[in-house]
Formats: structure tokens, sequence, C-alpha cells
């Protein structure tokens, strides 16, 4: 069996990466005209197009959390910034609506400038003082957000945000917004793939391995974590600015501290550091309350008869999405007992949760022996 | 040791999900599986009742209330006939966790299963968000508990609710206090967002009124008010109005009968409990005071003692804030099924602008906006009155 499993990852181990990036690009591209053929619900359609902002996210955050190694719980309060910028400029609360790319491009700016702000007081501690200083400020924007009523209009939220114009073409079905929200994670992830493998990528990488240790070895932590920190929080900046036009609709409960939990749990179990696991991550963590909901409540009585389960079928037809985020959790904590390193982990991610593993300190030792011999590149 | 601990992790997990299901199987004893009873002449039909909800989150208890009320009264309203059709209802109970971001996901689901009514949402975030899918596909939403005012603004005309809205109150204690001839109004909040709001209205409403008015406020949780008690005395109101919660309004009475104010004192839903006596050091500090309640009066509803006993008969517990209001809101879609004789959204949705419906909280009916009236009346006069008499709340009507 672990032979097979060996072989069989051999075997996609030998593709070169650029097939697997064309085989999952199709597969979005795809997705959405399932439902155009009416193969597939709207709802997975909708799902889908919110899956892509939470990938924008987690994408965004990897960067500081798996990259860079600092503790991050704050990061929504960036896509409040984003979301924010919109709900202001494209809706009847002012009765403006200006131009998108002007809306993109300061919502970015915004939540750069923002994280930029918070950066140069906070990068100073490390660890745990980190994650609660940026908690704070998470939690500070919210309540800023909840509370300057003149501006975002309080808890109330700003409704009827207008759809966004891109070159004459009024985007406002989910459909659309999927190719638009694709677009965005396509250049954002292109981009962030060429800074990883860059100079700069490598330094981030020295700083979460050993911080002191890079700074000997010429990384001046305080510019390269800022520069993490500034351009994660730009991501976040366009996801919020997308993703308020695509709701519509904006208050602050959208920004508790809870998503900004969620997508550190998307970025640790899809793989810190890894741009396809921190995407993997998304689309699991998103899209499996309602996998489950719609497995528990419509497949499973579907291909069993509505007593699949003998003695719970009233409940679990009437009741169960009482009990599916309990299933969900169950999940979550199986994939951390099962998978530490989460679910498609760098490699050396992967050693380092394993270091006490004799075969992964072999692999390690043959890598860097191979690199040395010139026989392989030292990809991280 | 690594084992030790996973199969620890393990058996938390099994543990889990054993009680998990004993809370399944605990919940279906009344499945209830009516057979062939029919004979009658004509065709059933089964239409499909969305349920959007917050069953688990920070308000699951308002949803669970809301969702056990919605099928007591599925059951009560099933097999209703309309020229020779009968209807069976079958409702889809669906969970928004009480996060707006989920309440699209949730809107579509119920869209794409094709119900012809939605019942909710429970938080009016959700209503935001969920109202444009709702309006675009055509179905009718009634809530009964999404009270922010400017719901009903929007221009969503798919939007109903059979709770009254926020500012009513607010509204309705500034009338009252116009009402008693005051010339000098009071109007102190202990900045909670609520008490705040309620207090503006009440604010606005009064200086609209021609009254004068000193506004003050305290913190929740503060013990002494003798700074606001001296500001009072020298305005010498003819009323005090506290907009936040019994504990604080207790003090503050007590405290300013002791300076000799001879002020009438209300208040909103805040501080209509029973306990306020005892923050008032006795129950005569507080004699005559009058209060308002943010919807319709238990006292005043026709059917609620009738709806309470079932609601605990069928679930085990009390009925919980709003379940009236639900079981009201399927009452008016069946209504408005019965007088359009269609299950079209828009048509329903036309209906129930017309809609009159005797439910347990009264007889109802939509205005234009969509928000809830009773026939003759409406707007402020919605909004009960209550005197604090002896030793507890009276119902004034």
């Amino acid at each position: 069996m672990a032979e097979m499993t060996a072989r069989v990852s051999g075997f996609f181990g030998r593709m070169p990466r650029w097939v697997y990036v064309v085989i999952a690009l199709a597969l979005a591209i795809a997705f959405p005209l399932l439902e155009q053929f009416g193969l597939m619900q709207t709802l997975w359609l909708r799902l889908g197009t919110r899956v892509l902002v939470y990938v924008l996210l987690a994408v965004g955050l990897n960067l500081v959390l798996g990259e860079t190694g600092l503790l991050h719980l704050g990061y929504v309060a960036f896509f409040a910034v984003g979301a924010y910028t919109t709900a202001i400029l494209s809706s009847p609360r002012f009765g403006i609506q200006w131009n998108f790319w002007v809306i993109v491009a300061l919502a970015m700016g915004l939540s750069m400038l923002f994280g930029f702000l918070i950066a140069v007081p906070t990068l100073r501690l490390r660890g745990d003082y980190l994650a609660i200083v940026t908690l704070a400020f998470g939690e500070i924007t919210r309540m800023t957000l909840n509370n300057w009523e003149t501006l975002t209009n309080g808890p109330g939220g700003i409704p009827g945000i207008y759809p966004p114009n891109i070159f004459g073409w009024t985007v406002d079905s989910p459909l659309e917004f999927f190719y638009v929200l694709l677009v965005a994670v396509v250049i954002v992830i292109y981009l962030l793939g060429n800074v990883k493998d860059s100079r700069i990528g490598r330094a981030w990488n020295a700083l979460r391995e050993d911080e002191i240790a890079a700074h000997h070895s010429g990384v001046r932590p305080m510019r390269a974590k800022m520069l993490a920190v500034v351009m994660s929080s730009g991501i976040a900046g366009l996801a919020g600015a997308i993703f308020a036009y695509y709701q519509q609709f904006i208050n602050p409960t959208y920004f508790l501290f809870m998503q900004s939990t969620i997508v550190v749990c998307m970025v640790v179990l899809g793989g810190m550091g890894s741009i396809p696991g921190a995407v993997l991550g998304a689309v699991v963590l998103d899209a499996t309350p309602e996998v489950i909901r719609q497995a528990f409540t419509t497949w499973l009585p579907g291909a069993f008869g509505r007593d699949f389960l003998p003695g719970v079928q009233s409940a679990l037809q009437t009741d169960f999405d009482r009990y599916r985020m309990a299933i969900f959790g169950l999940v979550i904590v199986l994939m951390v007992i099962f998978r530490p390193e989460g679910l498609l982990p760098n490699k050396l991610w992967k050693r380092e949760v394993h270091e006490e593993d004799p075969r992964e300190l072999e692999k390690t030792h043959q890598h860097l022996f191979d690199f040395e011999e010139g026989k392989q590149d030292l990809e991280v | 040791m690594q084992f030790e601990r996973i199969r620890r992790i393990l058996a938390l997990g099994l543990v889990l999900v054993l009680a998990l299901s004993t809370f399944g199987l605990g919940g279906c004893t009344q499945d209830t599986d009516d057979g062939a009873d029919d004979g009658a002449t004509g065709t059933t039909e089964t239409i499909k009742i969305g349920v959007h909800t917050s069953l688990t989150g920070g308000l699951a208890d308002y949803g669970f209330a809301a969702s056990e009320a919605l099928k007591i009264a599925a059951e009560d309203f099933t097999g209703f006939e309309v020229d020779g059709t009968t209807y069976e209802i079958e409702l889809v109970i669906k969970d928004d966790k009480g996060e707006p971001a989920e309440a699209p996901i949730v809107a579509q689901q119920l869209v794409d299963e094709g119900v012809v009514a939605v019942i909710g949402t429970l938080t009016s975030g959700a209503a935001n968000a969920a109202l444009p899918i709702y309006q675009t596909a055509g179905i009718p939403m009634i809530s009964g508990s999404a009270t922010r005012p400017d719901l009903t603004e929007l221009g969503f005309e798919n939007f109903f609710r059979t709770c009254l809205r926020d500012d009513l109150q607010g509204a309705a204690i500034g009338e009252w206090a116009l009402e008693l001839e005051a010339a000098k109004v009071v109007v102190m909040d202990d900045r909670g967002d609520y008490a705040v709001a309620l207090g503006n209205e009440v604010q606005a409403t009064v200086e609209a009124g021609g009254a004068e008015v000193l506004r003050q406020e305290g913190q929740e949780g503060d013990q002494d008010f003798s700074a606001q008690v001296a500001n009072i005395m020298g305005f010498d109101p003819d009323v005090v109005i506290f907009t936040g919660y019994h504990r604080e309004a207790g003090l503050l009475f007590k405290q300013l009968r002791e300076a000799g104010s001879d002020a009438q004192f209300m208040g909103g839903d805040g501080i209509k409990s029973n306990e306020i006596a005892q923050g008032a050091g006795g129950a005569a500090n507080v004699e005559g005071a009058f209060c308002t309640f943010g919807g319709f009066a238990q006292e005043g509803m026709p059917g609620y003692a009738d709806f309470a006993a079932k609601f605990l008969e069928v679930t085990g517990v009390e009925a919980g804030p709003y379940a009236e209001n639900n079981y009201d809101a399927l009452g008016a879609v069946v209504e408005a099924i019965k007088a359009s004789g269609s299950t079209v959204g828009a048509d329903i949705i036309e209906a129930l602008h017309d809609v009159t419906y005797e439910g347990v909280q009264g007889t109802l009916q939509f205005d234009e906006n969509g928000d809830v009236t009773v026939p003759g009346g409406g707007g402020t006069d919605l909004i009960p009155r209550f005197e604090f008499k002896g030793e507890a709340w009276e119902f004034l009507g």
C-alpha cells in the first residue's frame, strides 16, 4: 500500500509544475459552465465565487503567515478597508459611483497604507505578542467601522452597492463575478509566485526559520517583514473591494475576528508557505460546510432513501443544519491529526513538521547533497 | 507518545459523534407520516416554504424558537384548500450561521430548491445580504425578527415583516411624553448602541412637538448619577426618559426622587423588568413610571396563551423571543396564497399587501412598504404601553 502511494505520488511528482497549473486553471474556467448548462445548481456557482474571495485572502495571508512566519490575527481589517472603500464610493450612501479601477486602486492603496501604519509599531514584536497586537488592531478596525456612523452608517451597514462597470461591461451576476475574481486570483498568484522565488522570497523564508541568522546573513528583517505585510494588505484590500461589489451590502459583522481565524486556518491546513496549499485550504474550508449540508440533506437521502441513517432521519431532514458545524469541526480535527503539515505543503515545511521522522531527515540531507552536487535546485 | 495523544483526541471525537447522534435521536420523536386519508375531490399539491434562519452561531436560540414555531405553524396550516386544490406545506429549513456572508448562499439554495416563499431572515444584516437574491427570483421574504428601520425603505417590494421597526418605539415614547403635555423633557441614554438610537428618536419626536429637551448620558454599570441628577434638577423637567436598562434606570430614579424631583419617569423596553424596583430601593420610587415595548405585547395578543402552551408542549421549552412573529409570518403567506389562488411569487407578493390575517399577535396587515400594521391603526399606536403599579409593570394597551 505504502509502496503504491509512493509510486503514484512519484508519477505525479515527475510531471512538471505547469501541467498542474493548466489543469487547475482549466477546471476553474470550466466550473461556471456546469451551471450554465444546467448541470449544477446556482448555489455552487455562488459558493465558488465566495471561495475565490477566500482564495485571494488565503494567498495574501500566506505571504505573512506562511512565508515570513508572522502570526497575523488581524488580517480581516484590511479586507474591511477594501470593502468599505467600495461601499462608500459606489453606493447610494453618499450618492456617488466612482470608476471601478479607481476604487480598486484606492482600496489596495488604502489597505497598504493601513498595513504600513500598523506594521511600524507591531513588527518590532515577535511571536505571541505580534499575534495579540494584530488581533487588537483587527478589533479596533471593526469597532471603528461600527461606531463611525457618519461615514459607515455603523452597525446598519451600507446596502445597495452599485455593480461595477469594467470597460463598459456591467458585472452583476455570480457568473460574471466568478470570472472577474478568477482573473484577479490568477494575476495575484502569478506575481506572488515570482516574488516567492526571488531574493526577497528567500529572505522571508530565512526570517521564518531563524531571524537572527537571517539578519547576520544580510537580510534586513524590518524591511523584509514590512514588505510582506504591506503586500498582503494590498491583496486583502483587492479581495474586499470585489467582495463588496459582489455582496451589494456590507456591515461590520462581515469582519469579525472569526474571519481572520478562518483565513489563518486556510493557510495552516493548506500547508504553510505553499501557494497551491493556500488555494486548496480556502476551497476546502469554505466549501466543506456546504458540502456536508448537501450530503446529509440531499445526496445521501437521495441515494439511500430518507431513512439512510436508521432512527435519525427526521432529525437530519429538518434539523441537520444545527449539527453540521460540529461535523465540520470534527473534519478539521481529523485533518490536523493525520496531516499536520497541511494538504499541499511545500517540502521544506513538511520536513520541519516531521523533523523527528528519520525518513524526512534523510530526504533533507539527500536534497542538500544533491544541491551541492549541482543536481538539483534548492527548491523550497 | 505520539500515538497516546492521537488516541486521546480520537476518543474525544467519538464522544462528540455519540453526543451528536443522541441529540439527533432526541429530536426525531415527533416524526409524523400522515398516510393516505384523502378521498376528497380535487388534487393535492405540495408547496415548499423556505425557512432562512440562524440555527448555529450567536443567535442560535432565536433561530431555534423561529424554526420550532414554524414547524408548529406548518402543521397547523398544512392541508389548506384553495379552489379544490389541497396544499401540503413542506418546510425547507436552512441555517446561515447569523453571518451575512453566508446569507446569499442560503438564499440561493432556497431559490434553487424552488420555494414559493421564504420566512426569514433572522437578522437584519442577513436580510440586507439576501434580499437582492430573493428579489431577482421574485420570491417574497417575510421576516419575524429583522427590526432595522431602513430595511423596508430600500425599495425591495418582496420584503415584509411581522415584527415592529426599531424606530417606532422611540417615536411612541416621544409622543406619549407630548400627550402628557410635557414642556421640559430629559432624555438620557447609557451610551450603548441601542439606547443611543432609541434616545435620538425620542429626542427628535419630542423636539418636533415643541418641547424643550435636555440630553444626558450615563454609562452602563454606573452606580452614582449625582452629576446628572444635579443637571436634571437644575433643568426642572416634567418628564425624565431613560432609554437604557432597568438596573441603571432604578438607581437614577431613586436618586432623582431623593433629590426631590416629582417628574414623570419613562423608559423603553430596557426598563421593562420588575427587578427595577430593587435597583430603585423600593417600589415606591418607580410607582407610576411608564414604559413601552418594542414589539406587540404578549399581554395584548389574543392567541398568545394557546400558542405558548402548544410551543411548550411540542418542544419542551418556553417559546423564545419572536416565535409568535414567525408563526404569523407563515400564516400571512398561507392567507396570501388563499387570497390570490396562486403559488407564484409575484402573486403572493401582491396579495400580501392586501391581506388581512387573524394571527397569534392579532389582526395583521402590511402597509405599502411591507411593515406590519393593524386595520385602522398603525405607526406608533402599535407600541404597547405599561405602567408600574405596586410591584410590577401593568399592561395599559
